[in-house]
């Protein structure tokens, strides 16, 4: 419970610093989901609004830390994630409003008025494709591994009845199936997160017009970057499954506040995750320009606003892509006008939801 | 290779790929032999449709600029070293071309200056060693 209850203490402030920052992170042709041309990325109306943006989400996470730390002796543990999703919706409500201003002024000052907009592509991207980083999930597997061997060493000695985590620490009956389920979901993180960086791997990358090649070049380090990032943060999420499970098989005794220890490795990852995605920023707009511009542009980023809806969701029948650069903070998000993307969102809910239901099912 | 479309503009997009495809194999940007993305690939990372691409990429193959295998993929044929092409590809190559003089001529533009910009786009294709 008391490990339960810091977690929560944690993420309401990591979201908080998390959503305030995001701008910083994004590429700065696209403040708050508004394509602008690369001469407008510093119009006073985009800084007044990235100002704006800051102090009001800095606002409302200083009240929803607050809220959270006076209220952890009342209600019940959803109290905090009612806090949390508050928490979201109200700068999502500062990023909505930014984006109103900024999407204002640009159709007012018309600015995309005598651009050529065009999509530019390096097909060596596809010729000479970038490498997925395999050796990085060595610790991860290792990890599984790991918790395998202990488990399978521990089984024979453990009591009748295991007390598993979860609210109350509940008592089941031993079984292979209740004594591993941790390792299922190991295996389940690790096979989402790589499955989905593999796809990242096959998606389009981020190119700028006003500088193809040399943006090429920033998105395929940006890509090794994240994806090492993201592959620790598997590696640290199944450390702190193992740690747990190493509770359950009572290899030690955790009491209080030294529960929380079983979450650092995952706080740990994500720490480390956040700090390399404000290194390199969105597809790389943070990293060294490199060799630079070869000549006059061909022209600008295409205007594609009308395809993102509230600058957040990407919906455009015509795109065959599955995934895409997100376009605020960093990451992908999915075309969800790709009928694939159900299926792959059907997959993820589906598997764990699945074994929920099957577990219920033989009575666990 | 750099691959620019403009999805707005008023030329078709399939037009457009296949231009651009035919610009950096004269270039010396796509020499005979190098591969070019899948549809599939450069479909998505040109953000338009599939049979577009395909479009293009048939295109180019009828003019015996592009072999497309099922395993090899999309393989430059030709560029500028590959010799002289059938005469009567040339025949049919020249009517287009009077149709593109004939518009700078029918706004006025000197003769001189029509035969500067032939120079200059010449100047930028990769001819082979020895040729003038």
């Amino acid at each position: 419970m008391i490990a339960a209850r810091l977690t929560a203490d944690v993420i309401v402030p990591f979201v908080a610093v998390m959503l305030c920052l995001a701008p910083v992170v994004t590429r700065p042709t696209v403040p708050f989901g508004v394509r602008v041309p690369g001469e407008r990325a510093g119009a006073p109306v985009i800084r007044q609004e990235r100002r704006a943006y800051l102090w009001r989400t800095a606002a409302v996470g200083a009240c929803c830390t607050v809220a959270v730390v006076l209220l952890q002796n009342y209600g019940s543990w959803w109290l905090t994630r009612i806090i949390l999703l508050l928490e979201v919706a109200a700068d999502l409500g500062c990023y909505w409003l930014a984006r109103q201003k900024i999407t204002a002024a640009k159709a007012a000052e018309d600015w995309y008025a005598g651009h050529r907009q065009i999509v530019v592509t390096d097909t060596t991207w596809r010729t000479d494709p970038p490498r997925f980083p395999v050796r990085w999930l060595i610790p991860a597997l290792v990890v599984i591994a790991v918790t395998v061997v202990v488990g399978t060493l521990r089984y024979p000695d453990l009591p009748a009845r295991l007390t598993v985590a979860g609210r109350g620490g509940r008592q089941v009956p031993k079984s292979v199936v209740t004594a591993f389920a941790v390792v299922v979901g190991q295996v389940y993180v690790t096979a989402v997160w790589t499955g989905m960086m593999l796809l990242v791997y096959r998606s389009r990358p981020d190119i700028e017009a006003a500088d193809p090649a040399a943006s090429t070049r920033r998105y395929r380090r940006f890509l090794a970057a994240v994806t090492r990032a993201v592959l620790t943060l598997v590696a640290l999420v199944n450390l702190s499954l193992l740690l747990v499970a190493l509770r359950n098989w009572q290899v030690y005794r955790l009491t209080g506040a030294a529960s929380a220890l079983l979450v650092l490795p995952f706080v740990v990852g994500l720490l480390v995750l956040a700090a390399v995605s404000f290194r390199v920023g969105q597809g790389g707009s943070r990293l060294p320009g490199g060799a630079g511009g070869r000549g006059p542009a061909a022209g600008t980023d295409r205007d594609d606003d009308r395809f993102w809806k509230a600058g957040l969701i990407y919906v455009n029948r015509d795109d065959p892509a599955l995934l895409v650069g997100s376009r605020f903070g960093v990451g992908w998000t999915f075309n969800v006008a790709n009928p694939t993307a159900w299926l792959v969102i059907a997959a993820i809910v589906a598997v764990p939801a699945g074994l929920i239901a099957i577990s219920a099912a033989v009575g666990l | 290779m750099l691959l620019s479309v403009e999805p707005d503009g008023p030329v078709p997009i399939y037009q457009q790929i296949r231009d651009r495809i035919v610009e950096a194999i004269a270039g010396g940007r796509q020499p005979v032999g190098s591969g070019l993305p899948s549809t599939r690939q450069l479909a998505v990372d040109l953000g338009v449709n599939f049979h577009t691409v395909n479009k293009s990429y048939d295109l180019l193959r009828q003019e015996g600029l592009l072999r497309i295998g099922r395993k090899s993929g999309a393989v430059v044929q030709r560029d500028a070293g590959s010799g002289p092409p059938r005469p009567d590809w040339a025949q049919e190559w020249a009517v287009r071309l009077q149709t593109l003089l004939a518009e700078a001529a029918a706004q006025g533009l000197p003769a001189e200056d029509i035969i500067r910009y032939c120079r200059e786009a010449i100047a930028a294709f990769a001819f082979p060693e020895g040729q003038p």
